[in-house]
């Protein structure tokens, strides 16, 4: 028997149990003296947990045994699989069926064993993510390791020279390629720092708009438009800041004379910006609207306006919270893939000037990575390397954001 | 009205023709459609504490912050009638809302000091008024007021340290100390025992009783023996009516109205 029909099979009896655990609940909670006894419902699901569990078991270790190296030949492998397993299956499901429905009375405590599988369900899910982001760690791990083996280590963390292009066979002439990822690095850090210096003030302020001085009227209408702007989906914001904000910027620079190419730091690091502005934004409304209005009471109680409040006790206040979403934010930059993508470009210029064309971290890894790669090469394995740190920059930055939370917490409570 | 007139001429019987700071004519407030104060009319004298009691939710607090206009802050929140501070409208086109705080201070129900320093915390109303051009004046207005407060002994090798680190007790007078740093002539008192235990409870007691000698208090409290140990007059609200005003003495011995007479007893409330 294969797999879908086994499943259907199983469903069924698993129905069947439900209906008659119910049914068989049903006459012994009648006749039962006992005050409080488990609804028949849940004697039903009791039984689909007995005809369920154990094939589901069964399964996971079958799985688990075939992929062990186990030495055996393919005809009598087929027949177990065949025949063998879906028997063993079905003998520990009606098993199962039959020993739960036997042991149905009003005294045995289902509620129990279903609150152990939802408990055992929870637990697996989080395991499971918790594996998950362990497995990409190691992955990327191997990965690097297996990338500094062909480049030394000293050349990627300090190399000024970034062109990854290798040769394809051994005789042909071109680069050897070179992994200098400094000028990756400063390229991202530029067009962040931009990012920021647009979406830490226009953020912060409509924030504080938004709570302090804004009617309730007026910030329910608004407030959901922002969060509408936090869905447009970075690619649109990409084209807008290739085919608009990069263009506009160079055609200013022409008009009064200054030279700027139009695939600019500062064309994509605005755009980035103007895209982190509601994250930012709206991480500050929650954390201005949790100050308590005992405060602001306090403040303008003793005669104080309402920027003076704002400045002098709100911020204040908010501080620990408005630097862990600024933190937050700033990671999201570092992450930002689709904007730089299109409108930074893959010039790889080590220079502090905005107005040049600088290329970021996660664009090169893009760049790495489209088209036809062979797995081992050296161009494609410093794409792990490359999110490796990258990896590592954001836990850090996410990190430092907990601990200055927690000690600007301790300060204040 | 009425009851003013009578109140009035107890004062003059007296010989203690006490001058009213603030007097309040037929105030109404509303919260969006609903009426929280109705037609309300007292007047407050000068260097005295004046108390405000009544069942909760009958606008004690909504009176309060009619005075020194907090309710302005509140979204929805509309008030007419009279309330004439020395003489003048306070709800009048000239005056500034921001500066009447300055001059009518406030005390709330749960001690709210500011997530600085104590020092800092006393400073804040100085600073933001110019009270202190120098260092050295600040120093002077922040020390007088922590000894007004009666709080000088407990924090003053602490006065760099958080406010909010201070017990509960120590936070009021701290939140007095702040209010009486900007040098008001009125300080209003939202319940400001409720959070205290009955130790803390006297020494702030104490300390508004001394505080009368300069300025006028006018404080909310739902403590019947409060009422009686520490102020003059007293009025008594129900549902957003003043139903009886006057001598603290007379109103919880004597009352006149048969609902004063049923809340003070604790038949109702
Ligand atoms: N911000 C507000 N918005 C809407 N209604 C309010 C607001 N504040 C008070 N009210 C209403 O006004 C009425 C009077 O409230 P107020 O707070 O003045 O009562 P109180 O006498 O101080 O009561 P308590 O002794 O419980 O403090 C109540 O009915 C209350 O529901
Ligand atoms: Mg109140």
């Amino acid at each position: 028997m294969s797999f879908y029909p086994l499943l259907i099979v199983l469903l069924l009896m698993s129905a069947v149990g439900y209906w008659f655990g119910s049914k068989k609940a049903l006459g012994a909670v009648r006749k039962s003296s006992s005050f409080i006894t488990p609804r028949p419902h849940q004697f039903g699901l009791y039984v689909v947990i007995w005809a369920l569990v154990p094939p589901v078991l069964l399964g996971a270790l079958w799985v688990m045994l075939q992929m062990t190296p186990l030495q055996m030949e393919t005809g009598t492998s087929q027949q177990i699989d065949r025949i063998f397993f879906p028997i063993l299956v079905l003998l520990a499901a009606g098993g199962g069926l039959y020993i739960s429905i036997l042991r149905i009375n009003p005294d045995l405590r289902v509620r129990k064993t279903i609150e152990g599988l939802v408990y055992i369900i929870l637990i697996l899910a989080s395991i499971v993510s918790i594996l998950t982001t362990l497995g990409i760690v190691l992955s990327l791990l191997f990965e690097t390791i297996q990338f500094f083996k062909k480049v030394p280590m000293t050349e990627f963390f300090f190399g000024l020279n970034w062109s990854p292009q290798t040769a394809l066979r051994a005789d042909q002439v071109g680069s050897s390629g070179s992994f200098g990822s400094i000028p990756l690095f400063t390229g991202t850090l530029l067009i962040t720092f931009i990012a920021m210096c647009v979406a830490v003030p226009l953020g912060l302020l409509s924030a504080v708009y938004m709570t302090e001085y804004a009617s309730s009227k007026f910030r329910a209408v608004v407030k959901p438009l922002l969060e509408i702007l936090a869905g447009v989906p970075t690619v649109v914001y990409g084209f807008f800041a290739a085919l608009t904000v990069g263009v506009f910027f160079r055609d200013v620079g022409d008009s009064i004379g200054i030279d700027i190419v139009s695939e600019s730091a500062l064309a994509a690091g605005v755009v980035m910006g103007m895209m982190i502005i509601p994250f930012v934004s709206s991480l500050s409304d929650d954390i201005i609207m949790a100050v308590p209005q005992s405060l602001r009471d306090g403040s303008y109680g003793l005669g104080a306006t309402k920027s003076e409040t704002v400045r002098k006790v709100i911020l204040p206040a908010a501080l620990p919270g408005i630097v862990g979403a600024v933190l937050l934010a700033v990671s999201r930059a570092i992450g930002e893939t689709m904007i730089v993508v299109m409108a930074a470009g893959f010039a790889a210029n080590l220079t502090a000037n905005p107005l040049e064309a600088v290329t970021t971290v996660t664009v090169q890894i893009v760049g790495l990575l489209v088209g036809d790669q062979e797995f081992d090469s050296a161009k494609t394995l410093a794409a792990f390397a490359l999110a490796l740190v990258l990896f590592v920059v954001t836990l850090c930055l996410n990190v430092i954001a907990l601990i200055v939370v927690r000690k600007y917490r301790e300060k204040y409570d | 009205m009425q009851i003013q007139q009578i109140d009035e001429q107890q004062a003059a019987r007296q010989g203690d023709a006490a001058e009213m700071i603030i007097k309040t004519r037929d105030v109404d407030v509303f919260y969006g459609d609903n009426q929280a104060l109705k037609h309300v009319s007292l007047d407050i004298p000068k260097h005295q504490i004046t108390s405000l009691i009544g069942p909760s939710g009958c606008g004690k607090s909504t009176y309060l912050r009619c005075i020194n206009r907090m309710n302005d802050t509140v979204d929805g929140c509309r008030v007419e009638g009279e309330i004439l501070l020395d003489g003048v409208n306070i709800y009048g086109p000239e005056v500034d809302e921001v500066l009447l705080r300055a001059r009518v201070g406030m005390v709330f129900q749960k001690p709210n000091p500011f997530p600085k320093s104590i020092y800092d915390n006393i400073a804040y109303g100085p600073r933001i008024h110019g009270l202190a051009a120098n260092k050295d004046e600040l120093d002077e207005i922040v020390l007088t007021s922590l000894e007004k407060a009666g709080l000088i002994k407990e924090v003053q090798d602490r006065l760099h340290s958080s406010g909010t680190g201070l017990s509960g007790g120590q936070q009021q007078r701290l939140c007095i100390a702040r209010a009486l740093a900007v040098r008001p002539d009125i300080i209003l008192m939202d319940e400001p025992c409720s959070a205290l235990d009955p130790i803390a409870t006297a020494k702030v007691e104490e300390l508004i009783d001394e505080l009368k000698e300069n300025y006028t208090i006018i404080i909310v409290t739902h403590s019947m023996q409060q009422a009686a140990r520490i102020s003059q007059k007293t009025a008594f609200f129900h549902l957003g009516e003043i139903v009886e005003a006057g001598d603290t003495e007379k109103l919880f011995t004597s009352p006149s109205d048969e609902r004063t007479q049923g809340y003070i007893t604790g038949r109702f409330g």
